[in-house]
């Protein structure tokens, strides 16, 4: 299978995880584990930069929508970051803008946090 | 075995009657210058010899004695005998027994015990005969036996002329033949073939016995010369009994020394051999191994049990490594606190160094040895090899200060690697079975999609319509339909839901059944959409979502209404030229009812003549190659817009023919659904 790998970073109270390669339906659960571990250390503010991301599928797309109700609940947001044309335009026919806040770099979307 | 009855009470009854009448004749005839006198008393005495030695063989025989069993029966004998002699002269001169009587004619009384003294020692060379007769045949595998019979023939000759020539001029008849008998009786001693079969243990007591029994001999052989009480017995008795004794002496002296000697040097190897053995039987423990795949855990319990016999632990257990934790997964005679413990000793600790064959540690240096309930000294711990990435090993541990030495690795090794090729069957086995689950839990997905999707197209005033639908190996979640709202009226959907397989499968049935009623109740695509993503919302769980296009085609008002919840574009060619719609919306089930609502749009174009319309799911535009492209929208339009003049069928025909030319050499990842609409302006279908 394709593959894929995340790395996760701290930069003040925000989280990055970096994601690599091809994301989904077997890659996933790998993406659901980051995002367990990060709740469980209250960890909310948390950035997904897409930068060497080739490929998300729906299931990929799901991973985002289960978790990303409790960490608003817990006044914190995903906030996308770095996706190529090709994923963007997965993610915009599916409404996702109107969701999530895309932005083009890693630095603007952990600046947007501190500006809350 | 009646008829061995008889038999043998037969050669007991001979043999009584023997012993009788030897006894009887010594008493009524008494004349030693008389040859007829030794010949008739050597007639009675030699087939008494012989059947006793017969006797005996076939008692040996059935008892299936252990040579060193009958090895340690000689030397009680030979010690037996020993004493005899050492202590014949004053025990029977107490019966007024000395060498002078034996000259003269001695009494009724004294007749009858230096026969009977006599005989006792017919049946002790008798036994010692058929002992070194049965040494000799034991574990013999060359069937020609040619020296041992000579051998007998020539101890025959020798005691027979011994009497016949005694004194004569032709002595040295006698004496040839005493040395042809010896040089034989050496002969036949050098292959003490037997011993390689005995244990170590078993060897070394046998080196003590032997030489010990050697030396008997050699003190009996020199007690028995014909000057000494003893030998003048058994002399006076029978001169040929008295020639056979002494030479199975000297076969007693000669072969427990060649015993002695062979036993030494096979000392030194003796261990070998018994790892050979071990190792014989270790085969035995592999097969067992084979039988037991089917069920990992009784596997390694197997293992684990078997470990200990094969390199003689005391106890013996099983680890998996999980990320960096030792997890004891089978033990024998050993408690899994102490199991857990030596674990963390050896791999948490790295004090074992890095284990990548078997390895010896010992654990006289572990800190924590108190804590443990038994007293473990070393242990040796083993890799063992799976087709998965998990870490096992197998540990094997003995007890109060034994150790581990370097050949006990090899049987280990060996096991070991016995032991893998078990543990990857068993794993492959497993992986097998959860394949086959998983390609019949696709089966049934693939199957109930089948049943979901439309059986045909329906038929519509003015319009032909084509859909087309491979299915992905991993069901993909794709789903169309159509809907006959009223007599102009078509509805039809083209969804795709998240996820694979026959969880997808699940929600796509679902999807169905809301859009089958509400299609029937509602009259616009927006309202329809909005419907159904306040439905989801609460049935699907928060990962997964549906994408749509839900959209109406009214023949009579000659327009197509429809709104997009997160799906695919609609394609309209017109004119030769490709137009892309992509109204507002998110998909279902992502989005709470008002932000879903805010945003969706709806769409009405008029239809023209020869309008073609196409819907589709991403499973086309993003068909790869082998270089991972995607098929793309760009060429996807192209060939919709070259092939806009041909029929609805034609057109779909070419789309699925470029497609799978393009991923020819990728397979097919997604479901691939088509949907072409062709509009016949109605005065044109009216004309004909």
């Amino acid at each position: 299978m394709a593959d894929f790998n995340t790395s996760i970073k701290e930069q003040g109270d925000v989280s990055i995880i970096n994601l690599k390669g091809y994301l989904d339906a077997h890659t996933a659960p790998m993406l659901e584990n980051n995002f367990v571990n990060l709740i469980s250390k209250n960890k909310f503010k948390i950035v997904v930069d897409f930068k060497e991301l080739a490929y998300i599928s729906s299931a990929g797309l799901g991973v985002f929508m289960a978790y990303v109700e409790e960490i608003r609940q817990n006044k914190g947001d995903i906030k996308l970051s770095g996706m190529s044309e090709k994923v963007y335009n997965i993610f915009d026919l599916l409404g996702f803008p109107l969701l999530y806040e895309i932005f083009n770099s890693e630095e603007e979307a952990i600046k947007k946090f501190s500006e809350k | 075995m009646n008829g061995y009855k008889i038999n043998s009470n037969l050669s007991w009854w001979i043999i009584g009657i023997l012993s009788f009448s030897i006894i009887l004749f010594r008493i009524l005839f008494f004349s030693r210058e008389s040859y007829l006198f030794f010949i008739i008393n050597d007639l009675i005495v030699i087939p008494l010899i012989v059947i006793t030695i017969l006797v005996i063989i076939r008692k040996i025989k059935r008892s299936e004695a252990h040579p060193t069993a009958l090895v340690l029966n000689s030397g009680i004998i030979v010690a037996f005998a020993f004493l005899v002699l050492l202590f014949s002269e004053p025990i029977l001169s107490s019966f007024s027994i000395n060498t002078a009587v034996l000259k003269l004619n001695p009494g009724l009384f004294q007749n009858i015990i230096l026969s009977l003294y006599s005989l006792m020692f017919i049946a002790i060379t008798s036994f010692w005969f058929a002992t070194i007769k049965e040494l000799y045949f034991y574990k013999r595998y060359r069937s020609n036996h040619i020296y041992f019979q000579l051998m007998i023939i020539f101890i025959v000759l020798t005691s027979v002329t011994s009497f016949a020539l005694k004194g004569g001029q032709y002595n040295y008849i006698n004496d040839t033949f005493k040395i042809i008998t010896s040089i034989l009786i050496v002969f036949n001693s050098l292959k003490i073939s037997w011993i390689a079969f005995v244990s170590k243990k078993e060897k070394i007591s046998l080196l003590l016995q032997s030489i010990i029994i050697a030396i008997l001999f050699s003190l009996n052989l020199a007690n028995i010369n014909s000057s000494s009480f003893g030998g003048k017995i058994l002399a006076d008795f029978s001169p040929s009994f008295y020639s056979f004794y002494s030479l199975i002496l000297l076969y007693g002296v000669i072969y427990f020394s060649v015993l002695f000697f062979t036993t030494l040097f096979h000392i030194p190897t003796a261990e070998a051999y018994d790892r050979k053995a071990k190792e014989v039987s270790s085969l035995q423990y592999f097969s067992k191994l084979i039988n037991q795949v089917l069920d990992f855990d009784d596997l390694a319990d197997t293992i684990t049990d078997l470990v200990t016999k094969v390199s003689g632990a005391d106890s013996a257990w099983m680890i998996i490594e999980n990320n960096n934790e030792p997890k004891t997964i089978a033990n024998k005679n050993i408690a899994y606190i102490d199991a857990d413990l030596i674990n963390n000793y050896l791999l948490e600790n790295g004090l074992c160094g890095k284990i990548s064959e078997t390895k010896i540690c010992s654990l006289t240096k572990f800190t924590d040895r108190t804590k443990l309930s038994e007293k473990f000294s070393s242990v040796a711990i083993t890799p063992l090899k799976g087709i998965d990435n998990q870490k096992r090993y197998l540990i094997a541990a003995r007890k109060n200060d034994l150790l581990f030495f370097e050949e006990d690795k090899t049987a280990i090794n060996t096991f070991a690697d016995y032991a893998s090729v078990a543990i990857e069957n068993s794993l492959l086995l497993e992986q097998s079975i959860e394949k086959q689950r998983l390609e019949k839990e696709l089966d049934v997905a693939r199957d109930i999609q089948k049943k979901i999707l439309p059986e045909k197209n329906p038929e519509v005033n003015n319009l032909s319509i084509s859909s087309f639908f491979i299915p992905a190996f991993e069901v993909g979640g794709d789903y169309y339909d159509f809907f006959e709202i009223s007599k102009n009226k078509l509805g039809f959907i083209i969804a795709d839901v998240s996820g694979k397989g026959i969880s997808a499968a699940f929600i796509m049935a679902e999807v169905k059944g809301i859009f089958n009623s509400l299609s029937r109740m509602i009259e616009t695509p927006k309202q329809i959409l909005e419907k159904a993503n306040e439905i989801l919302l609460q049935r699907l769980n928060k990962r997964s979502f549906v994408s749509a296009l839900y959209g109406i085609i009214d023949s009579e008002k000659e327009e197509l209404t429809f709104a997009r919840a997160g799906h695919c574009p609609a394609l309209l060619v017109r004119e030769n030229k490709i137009q892309s719609f992509k109204p507002f919306g998110i998909g279902l089930g992502l989005a709470n009812n008002s932000d879903f609502n805010n945003h969706l749009e709806e769409i009405k174009i008029n239809l023209m003549d020869k309008d073609t319309l196409i819907f589709y799911t991403d499973g086309i535009t993003e068909a790869k190659n082998e270089k991972l492209e995607d098929f793309g929208e760009e060429r996807f339009s192209d060939i919709l817009v070259e092939n806009s003049d041909k029929n609805v069928n034609e057109i779909a025909d070419e789309v699925i023919k470029e497609v799978s030319l393009f991923s020819s050499s990728h397979h097919q990842y997604d479901d691939i659904t088509l949907i072409i609409l062709k509009w016949n302006k109605k005065n044109n279908s009216n004309g004909v």
